[in-house]
C-alpha cells in the first residue's frame, strides 16, 4: 500500500480548509433561491460571466506558476537577494520579489535568516513591496483592467517600492531592528 | 563541476557525517580545478530548517551534487529541485568518497545523463515532476476561495444595488481612494480576488482610484499576516513597512489613474 506522504497531506488538508467558504456561499445561494429565485438566476448568469471571463488568462496562470516553479527556487531567489549592495542590491532584491511566488508567509522564516546574516532591512522590504507584482498573474489583470494600465500601475509600483524600502531602512534605522526582532523572539 | 560532501570535520580525512542537514561542514570540492574548501554548515546549530539552511548553502555555492549519510526526502527534494543531485546512505572520509564518486562507483550520474548543459537549461523528467506538483498543489490551494469570491460577486451584482456603493464611495476621488486603501488592507488572500472583487466595484461605478488603491493595499499592506511579519521580521520593522505601504497604496493609485488617464484620454 502506497504510504501518505506527509507534505501532500498537509496541502490537502489545507485545501480542505478552504473549502468551508464556497460551501457557506453555495449555501447562502441555496437559501436565497427560497427566497428571490429571479435574483439568484440574475446571480448565477453574473457569476458564469465572470468564470468565462477568466478561463483563458487563468489557464496562463498556470502555465506562467509551472515556468516560474521550473527554473526559479526560493533558494536561489534568497541567494539573489543576499548578494550585492547599492543599486546591484536594488535592483536584485527587485528582481528577486517579482520573481517570488506564493504566499508571504512562507517566505519569512528565509528573510529572517537573511536579515541575521546582515542583509539590509532597505532590501528587505524593497523585495517584499515587489512582491505586489505578480508575473503569473498579469494576464487575469490585463484582461481586467486592459495592458496600458497595467503597465503605468506596475512601472509606479517597482518605484514605490523602491521608495518604500528606503523610508522602511531610515524609519527602522538599518541595525537596530535585529535587537528589536531578537526582543520579540525571546517575548514569544 | 563542484561537489559537497556534508562532513564531520573541515578537512578531507575527516568523516561523512551522519545526516546532511546537521553536517557541522560541507566540504566542496571543484573536480576541474582541484581546488577544495570547508564551509560550516549553518544548519548544524539551528533548532529548526536545518535542512534549508543547508540547501542554500548548497545552491549558495554552486554546488551539482551532494555526497552524504541520511537526507531526508524533503531535503532530498528541495536539492533535487534546485538541480542539485544527491547520493545518500554512504559512509567513509571524505577524500575516500570523492575518489569513489570520481572511479564512477556510484553508477550512472545525472551529469552524464544530462550532459554539460548549462544548470539552468537541465530540465529533467524529475525537476519537470516537481515543478508540475508544486504548480499544481498552488492552484489547488487558489481555486476554492477564487470560486467562492466569484459567486460571492454573483450574489453582490444581484443584490446590492449601485445607490450602496455610491453611499460608500460618494466620487470624492481623495476619500474614495482612503477607502479603498483601507478595503485593501484588512483583506488578505490571493490577488486574483482583489482583481476580480476591483473589477466588479469598477462596473458598479467605483472609480478607478479606489480601485488601484485596493488592489495595492491588497498586496502591500497586510493587517491579518502583522503578528506573522512582526514575529519574523520585529515589530518596528512590521509596522514601518505597512504604515509606509499604505501611504505609498494612496500616492501610487492616485499617480496611475491621472498618468493613464493622460494616456487614454481621460476617462476616469
Amino acid at each position: 500500500m502506497r504510504k501518505n506522504n506527509p507534505q501532500a497531506l498537509t496541502w490537502q488538508r489545507r485545501i480542505m480548509r478552504m473549502l468551508p467558504f464556497p460551501c457557506a456561499v453555495l449555501a447562502i445561494y441555496g437559501i436565497l433561491y427560497i427566497i428571490n429565485p429571479v435574483k439568484i438566476s440574475i446571480a448565477l448568469k453574473s457569476t458564469g460571466s465572470i468564470f468565462s471571463h477568466m478561463i483563458v488568462p487563468i489557464s496562463l496562470v498556470f502555465a506562467l506558476m509551472l515556468a516560474l516553479n521550473l527554473f526559479l527556487k526560493p533558494a536561489q531567489i534568497v541567494k539573489f537577494l543576499g548578494e550585492g549592495s547599492g543599486i546591484k542590491g536594488v535592483i536584485l532584491s527587485t528582481a528577486a520579489g517579482i520573481i517570488s511566488t506564493g504566499p508571504v508567509y512562507a517566505w519569512y522564516p528565509l528573510l529572517k535568516d537573511l536579515r541575521e546574516k546582515g542583509v539590509r532591512d532597505s532590501f528587505t522590504a524593497i523585495f517584499l513591496g515587489n512582491r505586489a507584482i505578480k508575473l503569473p498573474l498579469l494576464p487575469i489583470m490585463i484582461s481586467y483592467f486592459g495592458w496600458v494600465y497595467v503597465v503605468i500601475l506596475t512601472i509606479f509600483t517597482i518605484l514605490a517600492s523602491i521608495c518604500a524600502g528606503y523610508a522602511v531602512g531610515a524609519l527602522v534605522k538599518e541595525g537596530e531592528s535585529d535587537a528589536d526582532c531578537r526582543a520579540q523572539q525571546e517575548s514569544i | 563541476m563542484k561537489i559537497a560532501v556534508s562532513s564531520e570535520g573541515a578537512d578531507l580525512e575527516a568523516k561523512v557525517a551522519h545526516k546532511f542537514g546537521t553536517a557541522k561542514y560541507l566540504v566542496i570540492i571543484d573536480l576541474d580545478s582541484e581546488e577544495s574548501e570547508a564551509v560550516p554548515n549553518p544548519g548544524a546549530s539551528a533548532q529548526r530548517g536545518a535542512g534549508m539552511q543547508s540547501v542554500v548553502l548548497a545552491v549558495s555555492k554552486d554546488v551539482e551534487v551532494v555526497l552524504t549519510g541520511h537526507c531526508s526526502p524533503v531535503v532530498k527534494n528541495h536539492l533535487a529541485a534546485n538541480g542539485i543531485e544527491v547520493i545518500p546512505d554512504l559512509s567513509g572520509t571524505v577524500s575516500e568518497l570523492v575518489e569513489r564518486y570520481r572511479k564512477g562507483d556510484f553508477g550512472k550520474h545525472e551529469e552524464a545523463e544530462l550532459g554539460h548543459r548549462p544548470k539552468w537549461a537541465r530540465i529533467d523528467k524529475a525537476v519537470f515532476k516537481n515543478a508540475a506538483r508544486t504548480s499544481a498543489k498552488q492552484f489547488g490551494m487558489l481555486l476554492p476561495i477564487l470560486a467562492g469570491v466569484v459567486m460571492l460577486m454573483g450574489l453582490f451584482n444581484a443584490f446590492v444595488p449601485r445607490s450602496f456603493m455610491a453611499s460608500i464611495f460618494s466620487g470624492n476621488r481623495a476619500l474614495d481612494t482612503l477607502w479603498g486603501a483601507c478595503f485593501g488592507s484588512i483583506t488578505a488572500g490571493n490577488p486574483i480576488n482583489s482583481y476580480i472583487i476591483g473589477h466588479e466595484l469598477l462596473s458598479s461605478g467605483v472609480s478607478l482610484f479606489a480601485v488601484t488603491a485596493f488592489i495595492l493595499a491588497w498586496v502591500t499592506v497586510g493587517l491579518i499576516q502583522l503578528p506573522a511579519e512582526i514575529a519574523a521580521l520585529g515589530k518596528r520593522f512590521a509596522l514601518a513597512r505597512n504604515a509606509v505601504s499604505f501611504v505609498l497604496a494612496l500616492g501610487v493609485a492616485t499617480l496611475t489613474v491621472l498618468v493613464f488617464n493622460l494616456v487614454v484620454g481621460g476617462i476616469y
